[in-house]
């Protein structure tokens, strides 16, 4: 697929600036475009249960976000350091930006030290690939700079808001720099509905890194990607292949989860599989483990939105946010959700 | 205050070129000192003076892991450490460039590449075993998707890794109750010398330089050694997985 099929364009204002309960909404009072093989259905997220059906498995992510924005000096100024992947506690994937608004890359060589308050990080190599993430090292535990330093990753915008704001109903381990952001509207109401309607849900884990990369290579396939920890136990193995064999329909809350389960899946069905993938879930590669996604709205020409197209096909894609953007669907991670069926 | 960590100890071999340069300078880069070994004694010292830059103590010994006595050098290098923390079996022998089909291999080079990718790993592991013992070293073995792919041409190189990928594997189970773990890593297609001496003439500029296995080191010096013992990674794969 070539890069240049991913782009599209929005009008100014879809963006989502604020989490609807700031004004006092609730974070299921936003929209719900649904696409199926019969068209378009606009909708309000609590509707999202009439959707489904009994037997229907929605699989979550049960990654916390954590506070991964630390304010930086170096060289070339004050900075921020966007932690991104740990591999251990003073080894990190990690995102040197200008600030929220400004990413990079910026002008740094490799062995360059950063301060953050009076620790000493230092950047080791670039990432390959990616010249805008770093290996970075520091002389203490990256944890223990996030619990002193920290705020959550957020970009131009929106500001940052309380981490509470970042989590979801089903946060339980912390480790994503930023929010898995599909399941933020499900609220304790929504959910159970979604139970008494015979809607079951499981979990995976992935902890995310840094947002939605967008694709520099002209074939978006050869697009470099980063890893990040994921795990799918045999109890959600289990339940997705049950739910498969019983003609329910597997549904992920956002395209981590879809990372992960399709880094556990082979021809026989899903197994029980964990550590680090980098899996980049595209046309080429195709979808193999869902029948059913529930996320955002995702910019133009990211690995999401191929993520996305391998799903729905690109001229699905194309039609659906055609609908979106007529009917003022938001885009990110405070704004409107979109179920794909298939 | 805690008393600091020890520094971590690696002996990294055929670390003056290609991969092995990359991930010795890598893992310097992440505080371990290092023992290298390479046959090319300017490449290696030169190739040693860029890994001290990263700040860490740098032992270069020139030398052949096929020949006993130099071997012995590079374990006695590391015995002055007191400790081994990861040892990279990367020092390799491609075979008769260009790459005979098998029915032209001759027992010379079969032989001489045996020595160097099969039994040398084998060896080194023997020789460097208390001091991997006392330090619960993580053993790596640079295996090739040669091993397993039957390509032409490919024969001797690719039995000679599939024969080490069997060791690696027997050796993980054999040292387990010692806590010494042992893997091995596919390090995928690179743009390198030995690449190009098994493709003479071709251009492979296509192929990724390789820095392209970073992100795999440092995952796999990231592990709890034992977790992944008796594993076999490619290091360009979209999974690394930690068994259960």
């Amino acid at each position: 697929m070539k890069r240049a099929e991913l782009v599209f364009e929005r009008p100014e204002g879809t963006f989502a600036h604020e989490p609807p309960e700031v004004r006092g909404r609730g974070r299921d009072d936003v929209r719900l475009l649904v696409t199926r093989p019969d068209g378009h259905h606009h909708a309000r997220f609590d509707d999202l249960p009439q959707f489904l059906r009994e037997g229907d498995l929605l699989v979550v992510n049960e990654s916390a976000a954590i506070p991964a924005s630390l304010p930086a000096q170096g060289r070339v100024g004050s900075i921020l350091l966007n932690l991104c992947t740990r591999f251990r506690s003073d080894l990190w994937i990690a995102e040197p930006r200008w600030s929220a608004g400004k990413p990079g890359p910026l002008p740094v060589e490799p062995d360059e030290v950063l301060r953050i308050g009076s620790a000493t990080v230092q950047l080791l190599a670039p990432y390959p690939g990616i010249p805008r993430l770093w290996f970075a090292s520091a002389d203490r535990p990256f944890e223990s700079l996030i619990a002193k330093h920290g705020g959550p990753i957020h970009y131009g915008y929106t500001d940052a808001w309380p981490m509470d704001t970042y989590q979801t109903l089903f946060s339980r381990v912390p480790g994503s720099a930023e929010m898995p952001s599909a399941a933020r509207p499900i609220t304790t109401r929504v959910r159970k509905r979604l139970e008494e309607a015979g809607v079951r849900t499981a979990p995976v884990l992935l902890h995310t890194g840094v947002s939605s990369l967008e694709i520099e290579s002209e074939t978006v396939e050869a697009q470099a990607m980063y890893p990040e920890p994921f795990a799918v136990s045999p109890e959600t193995a289990d339940a997705v292949n049950r739910t498969h064999a019983s003609g329910g329909r597997v549904i992920a809350v956002g395209t981590t989860v879809v990372r992960a389960l399709e880094s556990a899946w082979t021809p026989e069905g899903l197994r029980a599989r964990g550590g680090f993938t980098r899996l980049f879930v595209n046309p080429d590669r195709g979808i193999h483990a869902i029948d059913g996604l529930l996320t955002g709205f995702h910019d133009p020409v990211t690995s999401h939105l191929a993520l996305l197209t391998t799903f729905l096909g690109i001229d699905g894609v194309r039609d659906a946010y055609a609908a979106a953007i007529r009917a003022g669907y938001r885009w990110h991670e405070f704004g409107d959700s979109h179920l794909v069926l298939r | 205050m805690e008393s600091p960590a020890p520094q971590k100890v690696a002996v990294i071999t055929g670390a003056s070129h290609g991969l092995g340069r990359v991930v010795a300078g890598f893992v310097a880069k992440q505080g371990y000192s290092l023992i290298t070994m390479a046959r090319g004694e300017a490449h290696l010292s030169a190739a040693a003076r860029s890994f001290a830059a990263a700040g860490v103590q740098v032992v270069s010994i020139p030398g052949d892991v096929s020949l006993a006595a130099d071997r012995h050098r590079l374990v006695e290098a590391a015995k002055q450490s007191g400790r081994i923390d990861l040892l990279i079996n990367n020092a390799s022998d491609l075979g008769d460039s260009p790459l005979p089909a098998l029915e032209k291999a001759s027992r010379e080079s079969f032989l001489r590449v045996f020595e160097v990718n099969t039994l040398a790993p084998l060896a080194l592991v023997r020789d460097a075993l208390p001091l991997l013992v006392r330090s619960h070293g993580l053993v790596v073995n640079i295996s090739s998707d040669a091993a397993v792919g039957g390509y032409p041409g490919w024969g001797v190189y690719g039995a000679s890794k599939a024969a080490l990928d069997l060791v690696s594997k027997t050796l993980a189970a054999e040292l387990r109750d010692r806590g010494v773990a042992v893997v091995s890593v596919d390090p995928g297609d690179m743009r390198t010398q030995m690449h190009q001496d098994a493709f003479p003439g071709q251009d492979i500029s296509d192929r990724p330089l390789p820095d392209v296995t970073l992100p795999f080191w440092a995952w796999l010096l990231s592990q709890p050694p034992m977790k992944v013992s008796g594993m076999r990674y490619q290091a360009q794969a979209p999974v690394w997985e930690v068994p259960a």
